[in-house]
């Protein structure tokens, strides 16, 4: 029992799955407590992420997943880089990049992507959906023209006649498969999506999941997935991490991490979620 | 006699002022205690039921036709002073974004407080009392201190509990939960559903439950409608709902929701020839 919680809690070096993309080891990162600050001097830290080693095995989608707080947030920006740890590896393809300053992130910029939670504060509301997709494109000297829009719009199941519009004038799934649509036609190596299907209604969510899962297949894409429901995720997922105050708990294939939770976080996550069927002692324990 | 329903809905139609229809010939009830389930996707008009019922329609919709009575009294009989003066007496809202649902700049004991003087009458300590004894049974720890916080020093979970404290502290007999948990976490909402589920079974509240999730409405609710594009689709106890699935539409809801116990189960978004064929039938109705 105790050497497979052992082998679950740490990276496998001898299992089979391809070599990581992104490989993280000993990550620390805190953030000062501006609430507790005294008058003088510095501001007390807080630690949001306590050592965590993880790797992102390439071509495949890991699932985040941890309760409000857990640090899953910020552990997907450090993977991007939008945040820099405050010790520890990142490497992104055996390049190591968690102090890299902004000029030497610039030309890896194009490979660490982001689907945000929000595409309502994520879209520019003043640009058409074919120049929120070309932007960047345009930004990284992919060109960015029109044609090259709509063939990205192709890719998410949204016809050409979405160009012209504007964010307010799509539904919620049409907005995220926008979000979707401007992450992947940069072609990629490494995308972060956060909670990118938590506001949508359960039949929105299943389109863009299943289109998620469609494109990342087709493009070899290496994805990590952030989410607090891990039905989404086992549905998803090739691997899942559970993150608790800013420590892995555990981690593995996710058919092995739901089959047999190592946990009382993991099996608490699981008994929170609502499964659509009768259980008249759901809410008993 | 049985006794009049709390909440009885009778062929409610809504419409944008150019005519299109929101909700069309939406009947339903909700006898005391019951919970009832609006679902459906994003846009089917659930929380326009409930918005109808409570009197909080969006400009530019209007009801075109059809009776809501609350406690077998219509309320169309009355006029607009008195009928809202009649739901704020019975009726109470827990809406789906705490944060603004809440004045920012008052202080949360002022927000609990103030409609039960104003509304309801109380005298301000007994309201004062209501208030922390409220927010005590919505397990918040330290109730004191929250009443003399803002909104913003909150957590999400918290601003909910805050909100259903206040729905419940004037002892409505019918609340409208307008998607209370979509914006939570799942360890968050389980609580947050728990404790709606204790206060509504200890006081006896009906309740209209809004949600996309066919998850919640399992656990949650004793009957179900399911909506789309404003016409219920399905009406029936949730047991019969899950053992039975009556209509292609609830069938799909059902199947479009994820689940980590069968990962082999078909999980698809609803089919897109059913949306065509359910919205031509739909459009049929409206030319006749």
């Amino acid at each position: 029992m105790n050497a497979q919680l052992n082998s679950r809690s740490l990276p496998d070096p001898s299992s089979t799955a391809p070599a990581p993309l992104v490989s993280i080891r000993g990550l620390r990162l805190s953030f000062p407590d501006q609430a507790n600050k005294p008058l003088f001097g510095a501001a007390p830290r807080i630690e949001v992420l306590k050592g965590i080693d993880l790797d992102l095995p390439a071509g495949q989608i890991t699932g985040i997943v941890g309760e409000s707080g857990s640090g899953k947030s910020t552990l997907g920006r450090v993977m991007v880089r939008l945040l820099a740890p405050d010790t520890g590896t990142v490497l992104f393809d055996g390049q190591d990049i968690a102090q890299l300053d902004e000029a030497a992130l610039r030309p890896l910029r194009r490979d660490l992507q982001m689907i945000f939670q929000d595409p309502m504060s994520s879209l520019n509301p003043r640009h058409r959906v074919w120049q929120i997709i070309a932007a960047p494109l345009r930004r990284f000297g992919l060109g960015g023209t029109r044609v090259e829009a709509v063939a990205a719009l192709d890719k998410v199941g949204l016809g050409a006649d979405f160009a012209e519009r504007f964010p307010h004038e799509l539904s919620g799934g049409q907005r995220q498969r926008v979000g979707i649509a401007r992450a992947i036609a940069l072609e990629p190596r490494f995308i972060l999506a956060d909670e990118i299907v938590s506001g949508l209604d359960v039949s929105s969510q299943a389109q863009v999941l299943t289109l998620l899962k469609t494109l990342a297949r087709e493009m070899n894409l290496t994805l990590a997935f952030i989410s607090h429901d891990l039905s989404v995720i086992r549905h998803l997922c090739d691997r899942v991490v559970v993150l608790y105050h800013g420590e892995i708990l555990e981690q593995g294939p996710v058919a092995e991490v739901f089959a047999a939770p190592q946990s009382e976080i993991t099996r608490t996550l699981l008994a929170a979620i609502p499964l659509p069927e009768l259980d008249a002692h759901w809410f008993d324990d | 006699m049985t006794p009049p329903s709390m909440l009885d809905i009778r062929n409610l139609n809504v419409a944008l002022l150019n005519g299109r229809p929101i909700l069309r010939d939406v009947s339903l009830t909700v006898a005391p205690g019951e919970v009832r389930a609006l679902v459906g996707e994003s846009g089917a008009g659930k929380s326009m039921i409930g918005k109808a019922v409570l009197g909080i329609l969006p400009r530019g919709l209007k009801v075109t036709s059809g009776e809501i009575l609350l406690e077998g009294q219509p309320l169309h009989d009355l006029r607009p002073a008195a009928r809202r003066r009649r739901v704020a007496e019975v009726a109470a809202l827990i809406p789906q974004d705490p944060l603004t649902a809440l004045n920012p700049v008052r202080r949360i004991g002022a927000q609990i407080v103030d409609p039960l003087i104003k509304i309801h009458g109380w005298a301000r300590p007994a309201a004062q009392a209501r208030a922390l004894d409220l927010l005590h049974r919505v397990h918040i720890r330290a109730p004191e201190r929250v009443m003399q916080s803002y909104p913003h020093e909150l957590s999400g979970g918290m601003r909910q509990r805050v909100l259903i404290a206040s729905a419940f502290a004037a002892s409505p007999r019918l609340i409208v939960a307008d998607e209370p948990t979509t914006a939570l976490d799942v360890t968050v909402q389980k609580q947050i559903l728990r404790l709606i589920r204790e206060l509504q079974q200890e006081t006896g509240t009906a309740v209209l439950f809004v949600t996309h999730d066919m998850g919640v409405v399992a656990k949650i609710s004793q009957q179900v409608s399911v909506l789309f594009q404003g016409k219920v689709m399905e009406d029936a106890p949730t047991q019969a709902v899950f053992d039975a699935p009556d209509h292609a539409y609830t069938r799909a809801l059902i199947a479009a929701t994820p689940s980590y116990a069968d990962p082999e189960r078909p999980f698809s978004p609803v089919p897109q020839s059913l949306i065509a064929e359910m919205s031509a039938a739909l459009a049929m109705e409206v030319r006749r």
